[in-house]
C-alpha cells in the first residue's frame, strides 16, 4: 500500500495551505477516508507515526480518522442508502445502483491548532 | 454542508477544510484531467488495464496485438514494478510498447503516464493501452485519465474476489474473466464471480477469454475496436462543433 506516500501528500497539501508559522502550532488533522478509498486507518496511524519520527517534525500532531461509509443515491427514489455488505442496490426500490455518492473520499477534513 | 474556510488570515482553533483543496490525491487527478484532455484532442481511446498480479494481462496484450495490431494504430505503456520483461514481450510482437518501471510502487500514477507519454509519438495513434502494475488495491484510486478501465480475474484466482476488491470492480467497464481453458481443472464458477462482480456494478461487461486457446479473443478485440470508433466519432463531432463556434462567418 502506499499509505507512507499518503502522509507526504499530507504534510505537502498542509504546507501548501498554512504558513510555517501556523504549522508550528498544529496539534490535530482529521481525516476523512471512504471505505471504499482503500486506507486502512491502522496502516495509515502507522505510517504517520514512522514517517513524523523519521523525519523528526510534526510529532506534537495527532491524527484521527474517521472512516465514511458508502452511500449510494437512487434518483428514482430521491433517496440515499448505505451499502453495508458490497451489494450495490438501493434500500428504497430495491434496484441494482452503483452511484456512488460517499465513500470514497481521502482528505483533510479539519485541522486543529493551539 | 461544510463551509470552506481560506486560510488567510493566522489560523487558530479548528480549522474545517475545503473537500476540494484537501483531497490527498489531487495532485494524481489534476494530472489525469490533463491526459484526459490530451487525448480527447487527438482523438485516441486510452484504456487502463488492471488484475491480480499474473492474471494474464500481457499475455492478453500479445495476442490483441497480433489479432488487430494491422487494423488499428495502438501503442501500449506497461507499469512494472522491477523489469522491463512485459514490454520486452510486447515488441516482440511488433507493437510499440514502452515500459514504466515504478521503482517498487504498487501503482501507476497519473504523473507517471504523462511523463511516459513525452517518450511516445502518438502521431496518428488511435489506441493506447496502459498495463497497470498487478495489483487490485493502489490501481483503483488512481485515475489516469483513462476512458475505461478493464479488470482481467483469472479462473485461478478466487470467484469472490470482486467484493474484495470492490473499488476496482466498481470502476470497470469491463470484466474480462481470463485462462477459461482452465475452468475443467478448476473450482472456479464464472456465474459466481459475474454474480459478485455484478452486485458492486450492474453494468459490468463480461467476457470470458483465454489468450493460450483463442477463447473470446475476437470479441474483446471486437469492444476495442467499437470503442475506438466511438472515440473517434465523437472526437470529429467536437472539431466540427468548435470549428462552427470558432468561425462566425
Ligand atoms: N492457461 C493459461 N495461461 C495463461 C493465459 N494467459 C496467460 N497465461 C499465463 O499466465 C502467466 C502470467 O501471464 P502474464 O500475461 O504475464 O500476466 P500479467 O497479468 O501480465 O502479469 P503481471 O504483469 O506480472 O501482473 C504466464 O505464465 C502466462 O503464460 C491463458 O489464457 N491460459
Ligand atoms: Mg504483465
Ligand atoms: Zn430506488
Amino acid at each position: 500500500m502506499h499509505e507512507i506516500s499518503l502522509v507526504r501528500n499530507i504534510f505537502n497539501t498542509l504546507e501548501s495551505e498554512f504558513s510555517k508559522a501556523e504549522l508550528g502550532n498544529l496539534s490535530a488533522i482529521d481525516l476523512r477516508v471512504g471505505k471504499l478509498s482503500n486506507v486502512e486507518p491502522i496502516l495509515m496511524q502507522n505510517a504517520f507515526e514512522a514517517v513524523t519520527t523519521a523525519e523528526d517534525k510534526y510529532q506534537q500532531v495527532r491524527l484521527n480518522i474517521e472512516v465514511v461509509p458508502i452511500e449510494i443515491y437512487c434518483s428514482a427514489c430521491d433517496a440515499r442508502s448505505t451499502i453495508e455488505d458490497y451489494k450495490f442496490a438501493c434500500a428504497a426500490c430495491g434496484q441494482p445502483n452503483n452511484n456512488v455518492v460517499k465513500g470514497t473520499e481521502l482528505l483533510i477534513h479539519r485541522v486543529h491548532f493551539g | 454542508m461544510e463551509k470552506a474556510q481560506k486560510s488567510t488570515k493566522a489560523a487558530r482553533g479548528t480549522v474545517t477544510c475545503d473537500n476540494t483543496t484537501m483531497h490527498l490525491l489531487k495532485a494524481n487527478d489534476f494530472v489525469a484531467e490533463s491526459i484526459r484532455r490530451k487525448m480527447a484532442e487527438q482523438g485516441i481511446l486510452l484504456l487502463n488495464i488492471t488484475s491480480s498480479a499474473g492474471s494474464g494481462k500481457t499475455t492478453l496484450l500479445q495476442e490483441t496485438a497480433k489479432r488487430i495490431g494491422h487494423k488499428v494504430n495502438m501503442k501500449i505503456l506497461v507499469g512494472d514494478l522491477e523489469t522491463e520483461r512485459d514490454a520486452d514481450r510486447l515488441r516482440a510482437v511488433g507493437v510499440d510498447a514502452l515500459q514504466i518501471v515504478t521503482g517498487g510502487i504498487c501503482h501507476l500514477e497519473a504523473q507517471m503516464v504523462w511523463q511516459a507519454m513525452d517518450n511516445l509519438d502518438l502521431n496518428g495513434v488511435e489506441l493506447l493501452i496502459v498495463e497497470n502494475v498487478g495489483n487490485l488495491v493502489c490501481p483503483a484510486s488512481f485515475d489516469l485519465g483513462e476512458d475505461y478501465r478493464v479488470t482481467l480475474i483469472a479462473t485461478t484466482e478466487g470467484d469472490d474476489k470482486p467484493k474484495k476488491y470492490p473499488r476496482m470492480f466498481l470502476t470497470s467497464e469491463l470484466m474480462l474473466v481470463s485462462k477459461t481453458d482452465l475452468l475443467p481443472y478448476l473450482p472456479f464458477s464464472v456465474d459466481a464471480v459475474v454474480a459478485d462482480a455484478r452486485d458492486i456494478n450492474p453494468n459490468i461487461g463480461v467476457l470470458q477469454v483465454s489468450s493460450t486457446q483463442d477463447i473470446g479473443i475476437d470479441e474483446w478485440c471486437n469492444w476495442l475496436l467499437e470503442k475506438v470508433k466511438e472515440k473517434q466519432s465523437s472526437t470529429t463531432h467536437k472539431k466540427n462543433e468548435s470549428h462552427v463556434f470558432s468561425d462566425p462567418r
